[in-house]
């Protein structure tokens, strides 16, 4: 099998057209990389420049009623990951900036996509285009007549004379093929190690190998597949039209309607019925600026028991400051609820869609290729949810202080100094661990598996139904 | 061979062929799930601004029931006062509404990126958080929804490559090319008569399925003027492709040349391209973080603290004010003044939106450059232009609602000015001239 592999290399190496359609193909991947790999500099000076300006602003405060401060609050810039020069995934999509403020949670905005026409449907230049959408294609062309030339050429008969069996010859052409495209991955984790040397690590690694993998999976199925039919079919044009079919089907007719078909499975609410929710919720509990309501009355006589005092201005403290946080809180629970929903029916839509892989293994493939990058939507929920998690520390820091900072009930005049408005922590991104998402791909890589079990099945019964003679 | 008999011999083979009946077949239902999908979008959009409108007409009636009663303040927010013009504005709901266009259903474009609906408020402005897109997953707006458009813009020149692929070059591989050069006169207008046949094949489905979105919206009497522009650009891509396609099947003469040489153009118009455009125009210009904007906030705190800059800029842009009432009233003066600063954050506002806006122009303006050697692009943008569902259509509706920002402030500072009361008749006046720019 091995000389098999060795004569069909060393055929690929003599046919010119081959060879310049491979060199071609490697600078437009190495062009692919530089480009993403420079989009992504230039993003993250961009998003540097303007976080440190944001912060420089908030430092600068000199003095500000701490609630006026929580009103003013601050932004969130949504940074650029490191894997998105291979798979960008819906990082174009989602918005970039976010702004934390009290009373509310605001929703990410200001996207990349919004910001100009249209231009290209399959996203920008990234490996990831190439590697799904091209290298299949360049797989199918290699492999669409493995077989069915050599039959027609009357060479099987006599490589089967002379003691190779079917299925060594078939599995032979398909790891030759496969090889080609494993040869093109591998460049292309390569170059892409090559620009980030510094910053290699074992969560980069992981995350490249498992692309390495998925990637890999992915080509042995489109090839076995490509072989299998040039081993059926006496006619090699069937077998191209055929995949050229099935590459059709797979790669841009059911990920498009599978996506839209989860999305009405799984309804989202319409902006303006999710806002409605969640006001009639909200109105439920306390309103930060009115202290007079229920709740404000229960927290009232709570606290004026809790300090042995008969009324609030009498209180060592400023009873807005807890009203407010009170308030805050309540809200979390408004949104934790709404926004949880959400996120549930969003995972749901995600769950339905990686069930597409049973039928197409290109929806396996996109989702790990996404996952595995760091840039689907999981990731960016979870960046949503750090954020999240910030404003509540940022805004309770803000309300503690008007609290217990030294000011006293309906004191709205009393300002915080320059100090504490230094002291509060700044927004720390901490990317998302592949070890804590990596369940959430299994099925995925389970799928990507299981289709190659089932092409090398295909490819063990086409070796036993090849008419040779 | 006269022109009809190739016609009649082209149609016996492609009725003879399986293979080719299934492409247009499968094309034929992704036409009408894509024109499904754009009519989907157009109900919920319909619908969603339907709830829209009753909610604004259950507003203001609640209101001008309060005007009627006279209850112009709330107990529990005792500085309201309605009389004001600054709380009657206040609670005169606004909303604008970017209705979609009847042609929606040929092309969903970028009308999943932005809101179609906002409520005008003296705060507001066409950047707002709630000008966000309706909530969608993330994912599936990057895979895209298939649409009439795409099926025209990537699924076409696929079903033409399948119709096309092996005309001349089978003939060629058999060897009965030369017996086809006797019986014709020429060998490239047999070629012709056989790419037109096909021509005119998937012209046929695609005008079918045209009329066929045409009744789900009611195009031809809401936008007769979108399908004929519609019909126009998609017979010219269809001719496009077969005249790139002619070029490869009249100078190949081997199934698996034509057929990789198709393929390669196909993937280098429809992908590659437009991705490296695409990636080239984010380089040069990276997404817009919006600081222009965030900057604001601070403009505005240093507006506040200075009395005298606030007070000429103010008299700057509304010079009149000086002549009024309230402007020689000590006792009205600094309350006309206090509620006239929505007025200049509002200029705040336009100053900052004005670079971000030009920076999105340069990307247009680049991206309209590439045209010439991008012309998936150029149609499938031409094709959200006709649905309207283009950037420069929400551009428009952007420079709509801040039309309608500067006439509300206007009206704002003329009112509050002239201290006029506002009754009943003064508070539908601000209903009904509010809601239109003009």
């Amino acid at each position: 099998m091995w000389k098999i592999i060795k004569n069909e290399w060393k055929y690929y190496g003599r046919t010119p057209w081959l060879l310049g359609i491979s060199v071609g193909f490697v600078l437009v991947l190495f062009l692919s990389i530089w480009l993403g790999n420079f989009q992504t500099q230039k993003q993250t000076e961009r998003y540097n420049t303007a976080s440190n300006e944001l912060r420089a602003q908030w430092e600068s405060i000199d003095a500000m009623n701490p609630h006026n401060a929580a009103h003013y609050g601050t932004y969130v810039f949504k940074p650029a990951n490191m894997l998105s020069s291979l798979d960008e995934g819906v990082n174009s999509i989602t918005g970039n900036v976010l702004r934390l403020e009290g009373h509310v949670q605001n929703e990410i905005v200001h996207s990349e996509a919004s910001q100009m026409q249209t231009i290209s449907k399959f996203g920008k230049l990234k490996s990831s285009l190439l590697l799904q959408y091209i290298v299949p294609i360049l797989l199918i062309f290699l492999a669409f007549s493995s077989i069915s030339n050599e039959k027609r050429s009357g060479r099987l008969k006599l490589l089967i004379l002379q003691g190779a069996k079917p299925i060594s010859l078939i599995f032979a052409k398909t790891l030759s093929i496969w090889l080609y495209g494993v040869g093109l991955l591998v460049l292309t984790i390569m170059a892409y190690s090559l620009f980030h040397l510094n910053d290699l690590n074992v969560e980069v690694l992981g995350r490249t190998t498992l692309l390495l993998v998925s990637y890999s999976l992915y080509y042995f199925i489109i090839t076995g597949l490509t072989v299998f039919f040039s081993a059926r079919w006496e006619n090699s044009t069937i077998a191209l039209t055929s995949m050229l079919g099935i590459w059709i089907i797979w790669t841009i007719f059911l990920p498009n309607i599978l996506m839209s078909s989860v999305e009405k499975w799984h309804d989202l609410p319409s902006r303006n019925e999710f806002k409605a929710a969640m006001q009639e919720d909200r109105s439920k509990g306390l309103d930060g600026h009115n202290p007079s309501d229920e709740r404000a009355k229960e927290l009232e006589e709570k606290v004026l028991v809790e300090y042995g005092v008969d009324s609030l201005s009498q209180l060592p403290i400023n009873f807005d400051g807890l009203v407010m946080q009170e308030d805050e809180e309540y809200g979390n629970k408004v949104w934790d609820k709404h926004f949880g929903e959400l996120r549930k029916v969003l995972a749901s839509q995600k769950k339905s869609y990686q069930m597409g892989g049973l039928f197409d293994p290109f929806i396996s493939l996109q989702n790990a290729s996404m996952g595995f990058a760091g840039n689907d939507n999981l990731h960016h929920q979870e960046f949503l949810v750090q954020v999240e998690n910030y404003r509540r520390v940022f805004i309770k820091m803000l309300n503690d202080k008007h609290a217990y900072g030294g000011s006293e009930t309906g004191d709205w005049g009393w300002e915080a100094d320059n100090e504490f408005f230094k002291s509060v922590p700044d927004f720390e991104y901490k990317p998302t661990a592949l070890a804590s998402v990596f369940p959430h791909y299994i099925t995925d890589v389970l799928l990507l598996v299981g289709w190659s079990i089932l092409v090398l099945s295909l490819i063990v019964f086409g070796a036993k139904k090849m008419q040779v003679l | 061979m006269r022109d009809l008999t190739i016609f009649l011999y082209e149609w016996k083979h492609f009725f003879r062929n399986p293979f080719k009946i299934l492409a247009v077949f499968l094309f034929i239902v992704a036409g009408v799930y894509g024109l499904n999908n754009g009519y989907s979008l157009y109900q919920n959009q319909t619908a969603e601004i339907e709830k829209i409108h009753e909610k604004i007409q259950t507003e203001k009636e609640q209101y001008q029931q309060q005007y009627a009663e006279g209850k112009l303040t709330d107990d529990s927010r005792p500085w309201i006062d309605m009389a004001s013009p600054f709380w009657a504005i206040w609670y005169t709901p606004t909303y604008h509404i970017k209705t979609p266009s009847p042609a929606m259903v040929y092309s969903i474009g970028q009308a999943e990126q932005y809101g179609f609906y906002k409520r005008v408020t003296f705060m507001a402005s066409p950047y707002d958080a709630d000008m966000a897109e309706e909530i969608a997953n993330p994912e599936r707006l990057q895979t895209g929804t298939l649409d009439f458009a795409f099926v025209v813009l990537f699924l076409l020149p696929l079903l033409l490559l399948i119709l096309l692929y092996n005309i001349k070059s089978a003939e060629a591989e058999q060897g009965f090319l030369p017996l086809i050069e006797v019986q014709t006169a020429s060998k490239n207008s047999w070629l012709i008569s056989r790419i037109l046949f096909y021509f005119l094949l998937v012209t046929s489905v695609t005008i079918g399925l045209l009329i066929y979105g045409a009744m789900l919206t009611d195009v031809f009497k809401n936008a007769s003027e979108a399908f004929g522009q519609i019909l126009l650009y998609t017979l010219l891509y269809l001719a496009f492709w077969s005249l790139i396609f002619f070029f490869i099947l009249k100078n190949g003469n081997s199934i698996l040349g034509n057929t990789l040489q198709m393929v390669g153009v196909w993937l280098l118009l429809a992908f590659v391209i437009p991705a490296i455009v695409h990636q080239s125009i984010s380089i040069s210009k990276p997404a817009n973080l919006m600081t222009e904007f965030i900057e604001v906030r601070d403009k505005q705190e240093e507006l506040y603290a200075n009395d005298s800059v606030f007070e000429r800029k103010l008299i700057d842009l509304f010079p009149e004010i000086t002549k009024t009432t309230a402007f020689n009233d000590e006792t009205k003066f600094n309350s006309a003044m206090s509620n006239s600063a929505y007025a200049l954050v509002n200029e705040l506002n336009k100053e900052a939106i004005r670079p971000i806006e030009k920076e999105s122009q340069d990307k247009n303006t680049l991206i309209e450059a590439t045209y010439w050697f991008n012309p998936v692009t150029f149609f499938q943008n031409k094709f959200n232009s006709i649905a309207q569902t283009n950037y420069n259509d929400y551009q428009v509706y952007r420079d709509e609602i801040q039309a309608l920002i500067d006439k509300r402030t206007g009206v704002l500072i003329e009112d509050i000015w002239a201290d006029v009361k506002v009754d009943t008749e003064r508070y539908k006046w601000y209903s009904e001239s509010l809601s239109t720019a003009r």
